[in-house]
């Protein structure tokens, strides 16, 4: 392997003193000896406004690989977490009624991976459920049914009411996301541009809650993770959005009236409109 | 035309919003009804969550209903004091009915008891209603006279204490039925998010017999405050009122409401009576429906509260 000249010394400031704002100049890395990704995204910042319907954001990176053993790039979008409440239908004399809701805790809002070839292929099983990575290895917990016991001398062992059944549950979590859009799994979602340049894209649908969004991009090698890179991506209200929002939750009671009151004065208004004419 | 509505949390189109206000809005002017049971479907249909429909819709029956009140003031067919009494049972049951929603929405049983209440209110009343007028169309149709109608009063009605004159409604009785019937449609109220016009219309007509000319304009009054208590109290409760929203199906409500209002002359009450029977007997069969049909997922989404 060609070794490549260590990087120069930073540039020493001139007499003269350096223009205040400007940062320390970022120097480039030697990446000559370690295998290791960097990322970045084009918005880190989604605005929610009237106009908003959905945006999409480009991740790119580059994989810095000294060796030539092949590597593969995950990438992971999780939204901030929320309790999640489900029912079971059930058939009861004719009729199709709720069961008792089961609560979920925990439950990322939004969650997506994308990566350069299915996950079952970049790692196994083991791997993939240690580090979360994949809507299978989803740690959503149901502790509301649950709770540890100590049994046969092992502390902390989950019993669930739900039973054989929590897996059905948990399905039908990530099923009825994947159908709203909120969740979702790209096999092929990481498209390298650029020898060891890459890009993907975070589709976020309207209904993507607002909150502090964690990126992850893995990446693997010989099934195992060589290099992690941790973005961070706001979503927020802006605006009148905002403004409605917040009132409704700080001042509702305010906000309640102001509602009746524009309504009756609408109501009011129409009716000496159209006496008129 | 895509708006993203901050509440709901989803984007609609705006234009199809206004329509189905004016839609409604028409309706409701054409029959002298709030609209609500019409206007909440619908919105749940094009993906709003139904806590934040009914919610939101409750402000505007409102709108459509002060302009309603303020035609039929002018015509001195509004009796406010039958309409006061009554809205003091609307406000205890609007209280209740709000708390009974929040409880049941933590059971996940929300959704059997509205669409139970729909098809249970919604299909008798719709029975009645179509039934009622078809004879009536039908007699005249065979050139026979109306039977003398029983005028006679129920007798219950006479031996509750706490009497009181209704001059305009052209009653002498106690307060406890007015108050009773204000705390069933108060309870509607916030469950279904509608006015209850089209129980409240009835049951002054055949149970209180009012006279029929105050009828509709002393229902609509009643029905702006309880449906007012309801939005103010959804809002501080449950926080589910998206003004947005409902600003959007106000403008289109109040245009409509007033066209329907003026085409509501060019029909023989029987024949509008007959229509809007079968309206309602139709929507509280297709929200029924769902308790019957086998749904395309076993599980979803239970609505609303994750802050317990």
């Amino acid at each position: 392997m060609i070794p490549i000249p260590p990087p120069p010394p930073a540039i020493l400031a001139p007499a003269a003193p350096a223009p205040a704002p400007v940062a320390a100049p970022e120097r480039s890395v030697d990446t000559a000896s370690d295998l290791r990704i960097a990322a970045a995204l084009t918005d880190a910042r989604v605005r929610v406004d009237s106009g908003f319907s959905g945006a999409s954001i480009v991740l790119y990176g580059a994989v810095f690989n000294p060796g030539d053993q092949p590597t593969d790039v995950v990438v992971v979008v999780r939204g901030p977490d929320a309790a999640v409440r489900l029912v079971k239908k059930t058939r009861n004399m004719g009729v199709w009624l709720n069961s008792r809701p089961v609560l979920f805790e925990g439950a990322p809002g939004f969650y997506m991976t994308a990566s350069t070839r299915p996950l079952s292929d970049i790692a196994d099983f083991g791997q993939l459920r240690r580090l979360g990575v994949g809507v299978d290895h989803l740690r959503i917990a149901a502790p509301e049914e649950s709770r540890t016991v100590t049994r046969y001398g092992v502390r902390d062992v989950v019993v669930s009411r739900l039973g054989e059944d929590y897996l059905d549950w948990r399905r039908a979590v990530i099923r009825l996301r994947e159908a709203a859009a909120l969740y979702n799994t790209d096999p092929d979602g990481v498209s390298f541009v650029d020898r060891g340049l890459f890009r993907a894209e975070v589709e976020l649908p309207t209904t993507a809650p607002t909150g502090i969004y964690n990126a992850e991009v893995w990446l693997f090698q010989d099934g195992a993770p060589a290099s992690v890179s941790n973005l961070t991506l706001t979503v927020e209200k802006v605006g009148f959005e905002r403004d409605v929002y917040e009132m409704a939750h700080r001042q509702p009671w305010l906000y309640g009236i102001v509602c009746v009151f524009l309504a009756a004065l609408t109501g009011y208004l129409a009716s000496r409109l159209f006496r008129r004419f | 035309m895509d708006i993203y509505l901050p509440i709901a949390e989803v984007s609609v189109n705006w234009a199809v919003l206004v329509m189905l206000g004016a839609l409604v809005g028409f309706v409701s002017g054409l029959f002298g009804i709030g609209g609500g049971f019409l206007m909440a479907p619908v919105l749940v249909f094009l993906g709003i969550p139904p806590t934040v429909a009914v919610a939101s819709q409750a402000s505007h029956v409102v709108a459509s209903s002060t302009s309603g009140v303020i035609r039929y003031s002018g015509q001195g067919a509004v009796d406010y004091r039958m309409g006061g009494i009554m809205a003091v049972g609307g406000a205890i049951g609007a209280f209740a009915g709000v708390e009974v929603f929040r409880w049941l929405r933590l059971l996940g049983q929300a959704d059997l008891v509205v669409a139970l209440s729909y098809l249970l209110f919604l299909g008798s009343i719709g029975c009645l209603m179509l039934y009622e007028s078809l004879t009536e169309i039908l007699r005249r149709m065979r050139g026979e006279t109306a039977p003398r109608k029983d005028r006679r009063r129920p007798m219950w009605l006479y031996g509750l204490p706490l009497k009181m004159r209704f001059p305009r409604s052209g009653l002498y009785i106690s307060v406890l039925p007015p108050i009773g019937l204000g705390v069933l449609v108060g309870v509607l109220s916030a469950i279904m998010g509608v006015g209850g016009g089209f129980i409240l219309v009835p049951a002054m007509l055949y149970v209180l017999r009012m006279k029929a000319s105050v009828v509709v304009g002393t229902s609509l009054f009643q029905i702006i405050i309880t449906t007012a208590i309801t939005t103010v109290l959804q809002a501080g409760r449950n926080q589910t009122v998206d003004i947005v929203l409902s600003m959007i199906l106000v403008v289109g409500g109040v245009v409509g409401a007033q066209f329907g209002a003026r085409f509501a002359g060019k029909f023989r009450a029987e024949e509008l009576r007959a229509a809007l029977g079968l309206i309602v007997l139709l929507v509280g069969m297709q929200m029924g429906l769902d308790l019957f049909v086998r749904p395309s997922d076993l599980f979803l989404f239970a609505p609303g509260i994750s802050d317990g």
